[in-house]
């Protein structure tokens, strides 16, 4: 099976200012399709990683490529998601979704009916003309996603998106992101400090440490798909996550925190 | 008592119907205005230290719709207040989107602004007088000067403390400068920026007034003035309830615009301009879903 790879990262670090290592060394491959989750303790770099990637910051040493080229800044094909749903409180559920198209200027019927669509996608029919303020914090993530999915993006970067809602709205949220990007085409990267989110989550799980910010390890989830909350009570599960947890210890061990 | 401090200062007022309260209102007003008027009548209060409220009311009248000579007057006084708000809130906030711009403006020159500010802009009133003359100019001048500062600072706050996502975010998603400018940076200062307009527009107002005791022909503050010098003490008051007039009309306009421009940050609001919205794309783009 010849795989295409999207992003491809080789000694890759990042450095701010004098003394702080936020990424260093970090090798990686990420096959297109894929789903990867990047999971350590505050303070492991791995939304320094996430940015990396993104072009929103530069990197300090190493290469980094997308579809085999040099990250230089953000790319169309590549779109972000927040901890805060970040959604301007002026604009209703909709206008919120068109800003991609807004700031490319590609605004048009066909955009419109894009939007609509994927605010029925993530489930927030009869939402469209709502204000954030009239929101729950779970809609207003999923407007997030909605707009997320509006950039028409296939490469998806996701910073702890969920993770300041309850855990209910975030595991409904979570499957319901997977039936979103399932499939060949959409590659996801998803931060998060949560060990059972990851590995549910992702076919692939990039353990990080931090001082100075390094992945540990890279961890194949030999899960079936499409998951389901069941899965995580299953004996393989729990040596995933044991797996994941020996190799935070082994290096956070004797470390301050 | 079960419902102490359930809400607040207000607890232990037994609630009232509304025609109970109207009363309640009625009443107190009656004891604070008709205490006054009985103790000017007989005497305890002397007419030229205060004089009775039906007097003050009768100069009111006389003013308003008999000679009609306040007219003048109040018209002149919005106007310089109002043109020195423009003045002072144009140049106030065009500094401040300067300074937002350009951080060398903001480093080497807004400092000024501020010393500018911390000297009481009042104290600067016979300079003003002294550059602009007797007329009107100088009273819009010495409203701009007093009514500058507040919008110039809350719009600089209000566009450098933009949320670090929504610079990312706006960043990701490839955005000129310009865009993020006006999509983002604008509409979230407005809440800031009209919390300083509302303190330019009651700046406005004193800076005319202070002027226009000063020296003006005319202005409700020098038909104030004239009215005390001669020991009219109910023209005197008649004058300042029309100051009062005047604040209270451009503060209902200041709170006016608040509603109607910053929509998202109220309820009823919201509902009313989300179903306008919703129309308005029904009309133009038909329904997606049918």
């Amino acid at each position: 099976m010849a795989e295409e790879l999207v992003i491809q990262g080789s000694a890759l670090g990042k450095q701010f200012g004098e003394n702080v290592i936020a990424v260093e060394d970090a090798n990686f491959t990420i096959p297109r399709g894929s789903f990867i989750s990047l999971v350590g303790p505050s303070g492991c770099g791995k939304s320094t990683l996430l940015r990396l990637i993104s072009g929103l910051i530069e990197k300090s040493g190493g290469d980094l490529l997308v579809r085999n080229a040099e990250v230089v800044g953000p790319r169309s094909d590549i779109g972000m998601m927040f901890q805060k749903a970040v959604l301007l409180d002026w604009r209703t559920s909709i206008e919120n979704v068109l800003l991609p198209d807004e700031i490319r200027g590609t605004i048009d019927t066909d955009a419109k009916k894009r939007a609509w669509d994927h605010l029925q996608l993530v489930g927030l029919k009869d939402f469209e003309f709502s204000f954030p303020r009239q929101l729950s914090g779970g809609m207003q993530q999923r407007v997030a996603l909605a707009r997320l999915l509006q950039t028409g993006a296939d490469i998806m970067l996701l910073d702890e998106p969920f993770g300041a809602l309850d855990e209910f709205t975030r595991e409904r949220l979570n499957d319901e992101l997977l039936r979103i990007v399932e499939g060949p085409d959409i590659t996801t990267i998803f931060v998060t400090h949560n060990i059972q989110e990851a590995i549910y989550l992702a076919d692939q799980v990039f353990v990080m440490t931090p001082r100075p910010g390094r992945i540990a390890a890279q961890i194949e989830i030999d899960l079936p798909t499409p998951r389901n909350i069941d899965m995580t009570t299953t004996p393989e599960f729990n040596n995933y996550v044991q797996q994941v947890r020996d190799v935070l210890a082994g290096h956070l061990d004797g470390q301050p925190l | 008592m079960s419902d102490i401090g359930s809400d607040g200062v207000l607890a232990g007022v037994k609630e009232l119907s509304p025609i109970q309260k109207l009363a309640m209102h009625g009443l107190v007003f009656l004891i604070i205005f008709g205490g006054w008027e009985v103790g000017a009548r007989l005497g305890y209060v002397n007419e030229l230290i205060l004089p009775a409220p039906t007097s003050i009311a009768y100069r009111l009248y006389e003013m308003f719709f008999v000679t009609g000579s306040i007219y003048w007057h109040y018209i002149i006084t919005m106007y310089e207040a109002t043109m020195g708000f423009i003045i002072g809130v144009s140049i106030g906030m065009g500094l401040a989107i300067t300074a937002a711009i350009s951080p060398v403006f903001r480093r080497y020159w807004a400092p000024y602004a501020v010393v500018f500010n911390v000297t009481p802009g009042i104290a600067v009133t016979p300079f003003i007088i002294a550059w602009f003359g007797f007329g009107w100019s100088s009273k819009i001048a010495l409203a701009a000067l007093v009514c500058f500062f507040p919008p110039f600072i809350n719009t600089l706050t209000g566009l450098l403390h933009i949320d670090k996502d929504a610079t990312e975010l706006f960043r990701s998603l490839g955005s000129t400068k310009k865009q993020f400018f006006w999509k983002c940076q604008i509409p979230s200062a407005l809440p800031i920026i009209i919390a300083g307009l509302k303190l330019a527009m009651t700046g406005a107002l004193i800076g005319t007034i202070v002027a226009q005791f000063f020296s003006a022909s005319e202005g409700v503050g020098i038909l104030m003035q004239r009215f005390a010098f001669r020991l009219n003490m109910d023209g005197s008051f008649a004058a300042l309830i029309v100051m009062s007039l005047m604040g209270l009309s451009l503060f209902t306009l200041m709170e006016y615009m608040d509603y109607k421009v910053l929509y998202w940050r109220r309820h009823s609001r919201m509902e009313e301009v989300g179903s306008k919205r919703k129309r308005k794309w029904f009309a133009e783009n038909g329904d997606f879903s049918a």
